[in-house]
């Protein structure tokens, strides 16, 4: 089936409404009911073992473990082979996800930070329900709360506990977490980015270099409010920004024209940074239903798999 | 309706702030707490056509308030509630002051005031008031009120022309300040008579020459609402140079050739500079030779013009080389010296250089003006009833005067002479109680421990008055070796004119009829004391003089209008004969001629003593430069401006009436109070606006 026709047969299907999504208390069933049709997803792992299905044989060269020799073929032949695998492992996913204030801003009766939750407890509820381990490293101007990834009982309800903590912190910082995440997580995996990357950009780049050099893969969700976009006031206010509370009278009507051509600057420079990295990002507008965003990741997970085989190999 | 402060309507510009504010989208109390404004710029304030359509009622309150302050500010009346002004309000009084000073005689300045009071006078209606006055050193009224009134309107200016060209300037010095003075507080008088008094008006005919007095006018409070208007009068002619006698050099009696000295002044704006001045006769000619002077413009010379020599009726002075001559001359009276005499009972050798004699007879004054002479007369020899009608001052230091003598001497005192009694001992106590009229009284000689001085000395008596500045009242340097004691209740009347520092008395006046004697009760010698060699005896000496008698130094001249002193002696009436011949004749209780209207050489006759005075042209008068443009000013009088233009005075008029419309009817006050009626009303109106606002807000936060 082709992207098109995966995304009109779900966007057929009754997709749930975010607001009548978030009316559900409970971030765990909130997950549930989104993950509900997609719990049939797969994933290959991104190590390659010796265990489970061998994949091909390669030249030997100087240097390989001598281990993975065919001694068969080597004496069939005379000639010195290796033998690959497909190791189907676990995932490892790790949610980096933004508990800054401005995720607490929210126009449609829930905010940001809400929706983001839901987004991450259903990827969470997801890939638990697969098997994979998920953790979980939450901040705002510094790293508040680090779950490592496991896959064991009372993991996602922790992790739905460390999901709900209300927003705080005066600032964000993007590059930090990232940094400490790679610093903490040795083995590779997955990296979901859970932000509204509302923040000065100037390391992000570096920090996501990090990761992806460390062999992760990464995902960014960059959550946003669609008045954020758009700007959509009448009434000229005080404006106060709820991290640094900065107060600046604003005549929306006036500032308009400026405040979308910078928006758009600054999303289209944060996307501009996971093209470059090869990052996945998905621009997730808090009025679109979750069940679009799992969608397009996994739509982009298949596309990655099938792209790049080679990079799953060593 | 009128403003009495137009301008402050003005401030109903400021009813464009409100609506201006209204249109200005109001910097909101309300925030919005927004993901991140690092997008947003801020906005500035900007106009909003919603907001002028909200709080529409506020802004008409907010409006109508400041209209009606600006409205208040501008003092607006009803010109036609103002009171119909009659007759008496609407009528001027104008006193024409008219200058009759010596200095009007140039040519052509009476003419041109003549010409001036004429339209002055022609500018009045049938119902205004006014009054001429002639000023010199007076202020005479050559038209009153009263006669002004009283004349019907069609005749009044004939009779002040006929009344002017009847007088002339006279040769006094003017008083323009008392005479303003006088014109106002005329005026002022007749106001007090009315209820709403109207304009008050003085016009100043005059040459306003730098040397009028004004001084007056320092001290003077200026009515209020008075006009001061001046009709200056220029001069033809602007040189003019005057002479005037001043006083003989202290050094003349030593010049080898006697001469009188003048002043001759030339006015600042006057194109001459060279005069001549010479002793002339009335009647044209000159008795000596000129006298060349050379005057710059604004200054004064002091030229000596020597006497002639057999010259016989020296009576004038003229300068010559002057356009305008009415100051030309100056009359001068040459002294004559008097011979007084002083009659001394002493004894003692004119060559004793240690008697009271020696020194008396060297500081007795002998001048030019005055010859004293001393008669000595031993104590047995008495004088011939001439030589003591003739002494002005009898001097007695005989210890033992022969009783006859001492009678002869009391009846002199009794008859009004004066006698000086210095004992030179104690033993003169019977000369004293014979000179008194008493018995002898005690007297002690006592001869001070080191020395005596004078203490207490009465320096409001004329003997010592000369001495009363404290440059001259010390007169702690004379010390005094011997003197006497006298017991001064044993004199009737006495009084210590000085005492010693002991307390003693140095110096007695007793007095005896309508004369005195003075007893001095140390001697000036010096075996007695340091006086005679003091600087103090010679002036005593004259002071003594003058105290016992004869006039005291007569003024060299007098001035036209100075009252001459007539010295009436003896109950005989006094006669004075002016310049040109006419006599008058005074009572004998006359102490002085107000008369002298007219410079020259006045004659005076009292009894059978007759003597000459000088009178001449003040010296102000020669000043003949215009004054100053702003002197009056300088002295507080109210607008001394040129003539007024009318149509200022029409609007000067309605906007004192307005002034006066305005302050009666006070609208201002029920604008403010209206304004702030208006002002509570916004207050409560913008409070319950708020309060409701915030209600809604409250409500629709609950309601979400």
């Amino acid at each position: 089936m082709s992207d098109r026709g995966e995304s009109s047969q779900l966007r057929s299907a009754a997709l749930i409404d975010p607001k009548a999504l978030m009316g559900i208390r409970n971030l765990e069933l909130r997950a549930r009911v989104v993950v509900q049709g997609f719990w049939n997803g797969l994933h290959r792992s991104p190590n390659h073992g010796f265990s489970v299905e061998f994949t091909e044989y390669r030249q030997y060269t100087p240097g390989d473990d001598p281990r993975y020799l065919d001694w068969r073929v080597y004496a069939r032949s005379d000639r010195s082979f290796v033998k690959k695998f497909e190791d189907e492992t676990n995932l490892r996913c790790y949610l980096l996800f933004d508990q800054s204030r401005s995720m607490a801003y929210g126009s449609a009766g829930y905010s940001k930070g809400q929706y983001a939750a839901t987004l991450a407890a259903t990827l969470a509820y997801f890939l638990h329900i697969q098997g994979d381990a998920v953790g979980l490293l939450s901040f705002d101007e510094a790293v508040r709360e680090y779950l490592p990834a496991r896959h064991r009982p009372g993991q996602l309800r922790q992790l739905m506990l460390a999901l709900e903590k209300p927003a705080g912190g005066r600032s964000t910082d993007l590059a930090e977490p990232i940094g400490r995440l790679a610093a903490l997580v040795r083995k590779r995996g997955l990296v979901a980015y859970v932000s509204d990357f509302l923040a000065p950009l100037d390391r992000l780049e570096a920090g996501l270099l990090t990761l992806t050099a460390c062999g992760h893969e990464v995902t960014v969700f960059q959550v946003l409010d669609p008045a954020e976009l758009s700007l959509p006031f009448e009434q000229a206010t005080q404006f106060e920004d709820a991290e640094t509370a900065r107060r600046i009278y604003v005549d929306p009507v006036a500032a308009r024209r400026d405040y979308v051509p910078k928006f758009e600057t600054h999303c289209a420079a944060v996307r501009a940074i996971c093209q470059k990295l090869g990052i996945g990002h998905h621009r997730v507008s808090t009025a679109q239903p979750l069940e679009l965003a799992l969608f397009e990741f996994l739509q982009e997970r298949l596309r990655r798999g099938r792209r790049s085989p080679a990079r799953r190999r060593a | 309706m009128s403003f009495l402060a137009p301008l402050f309507l003005l401030g109903t510009l400021a009813l464009a702030a409100p609506i201006v504010f209204h249109l200005i989208r109001r910097t909101t109390r309300e925030r919005k707490v927004f993901s991140s404004v690092m997008f947003l710029l801020p906005s500035p304030p900007s106009l909003t056509q919603r907001s002028r359509l909200q709080h529409l009622l506020l802004l008409c309150l907010r409006c109508l308030a400041l209209g009606l302050l600006a409205l208040g500010f501008a003092r607006p009346f009803w010109r036609s509630a103002a009171p119909s002004g009659g007759s008496d309000a609407q009528t001027r009084r104008v006193v024409v002051l008219v200058d009759v000073s010596a200095s009007l005689r140039r040519t052509g300045l009476w003419d041109q005031a003549k010409a001036r009071v004429d339209s002055v006078l022609g500018t009045l209606g049938p119902g205004d008031e006014a009054s001429v006055l002639l000023c010199s050193r007076q202020v005479t009224p050559l038209l009153s009120f009263e006669e002004w009134k009283a004349c019907p309107p069609a005749e009044r200016l004939p009779l002040a022309r006929g009344r002017l060209a009847a007088t002339a300037p006279g040769w006094e010095d003017d008083r323009l300040g008392d005479a303003l003075i006088s014109a106002a507080e005329t005026l002022a008088e007749t106001d007090a008579q009315k209820k709403s008094p109207g304009p008050r008006q003085i016009y100043l005919v005059s040459d306003l020459k730098a040397g009028s007095r004004l001084d007056s006018l320092q001290a003077y409070d200026w009515p209020k609402n008075l006009e001061l208007h001046l009709e200056p009068l220029r001069a033809q002619n602007p040189t003019n140079a005057g002479v005037q006698l001043v006083a003989e050099s202290p050094d003349a009696d030593r010049l080898a050739t006697p001469s009188v000295r003048v002043r001759v002044s030339n006015a600042a704006d006057s194109i001459r500079e060279q005069f001549r001045v010479a002793w002339t006769r009335p009647q044209g000619g000159d008795l000596g030779p000129a006298v060349d002077v050379y005057v710059p413009p604004g200054q004064s010379r002091v030229v000596a013009v020597p006497v002639p020599a057999r010259a016989a009726d020296l009576r004038q002075i003229t300068l010559r080389g002057d356009d305008e001559d009415f100051d030309n001359t100056a009359y001068v009276v040459p002294a004559e010296q008097q011979h007084w005499s002083i009659l001394y009972f002493g004894g003692e050798a004119l060559d004793d250089a240690g008697s009271p004699l020696y020194f008396l007879e060297r500081a007795v004054p002998n001048n030019p003006h005055l010859a004293v002479t001393i008669l000595t007369r031993a104590a047995a020899v008495g004088a011939t009833p001439a030589e003591l009608e003739e002494a002005k001052l009898i001097v007695v230091t005989n210890p033992a005067l022969a009783p006859p003598i001492a009678a002869d001497l009391r009846r002199q005192m009794l008859a009004g002479k004066t006698i000086l009694f210095a004992p030179r001992s104690a033993e003169s106590a019977s000369t004293l109680g014979r000179l008194l009229g008493i018995a002898a009284p005690t007297l002690t000689d006592l001869r001070a421990a080191d020395y005596a001085m004078f203490g207490d000395i009465d320096f409001r008596h004329p003997l010592f008055a000369p001495f009363a500045d404290p440059h001259y009242s010390d007169f702690t340097k004379i010390h005094i070796w011997n003197y006497r004691r006298l017991q001064l209740d044993a004199l009737p009347g006495a009084r210590a004119l000085a005492r010693f520092d002991s307390g003693d008395p140095a110096l007695v006046e007793v007095g005896v009829g309508s004369g005195r004697l003075l007893v001095l009760l140390t001697g000036w010698n010096p075996e007695d004391s340091q006086l005679a060699v003091s600087s103090k005896f010679v002036p005593l000496l004259d002071s003594l003089l003058e105290y016992a008698g004869g006039p005291a130094d007569e003024p060299s001249q007098y001035f036209v209008g100075d009252p001459l002193p007539l010295h009436p002696a003896g109950g005989a009436p006094s006669r004075v004969v002016a310049p040109d011949g006419t006599a008058t004749q005074l009572p004998a209780e006359a102490a002085s001629f107000a008369g002298a209207r007219t410079p020259g050489i006045y004659l005076l006759e009292n009894g059978p003593r007759h003597w000459r005075v000088a009178v001449n042209v003040a010296a102000s008068e020669s000043r003949t430069e215009p004054l100053a443009p702003d002197q009056l000013e300088r002295y507080g009088a109210p607008g001394a401006a040129s003539p007024p233009d009318p149509a200022r005075a029409a609007e000067r008029r309605a906007l004192l009436a307005g002034a006066d419309a305005e302050s009666r009817q006070k609208l201002w006050r029920w604008l403010l109070g209206a304004a702030l009626a208006v002002l509570l009303l916004e207050s409560a109106l913008a409070g319950w606006t708020t309060r409701r606002n915030e209600a809604t807000v409250a409500a629709e936060g609950t309601h979400s």
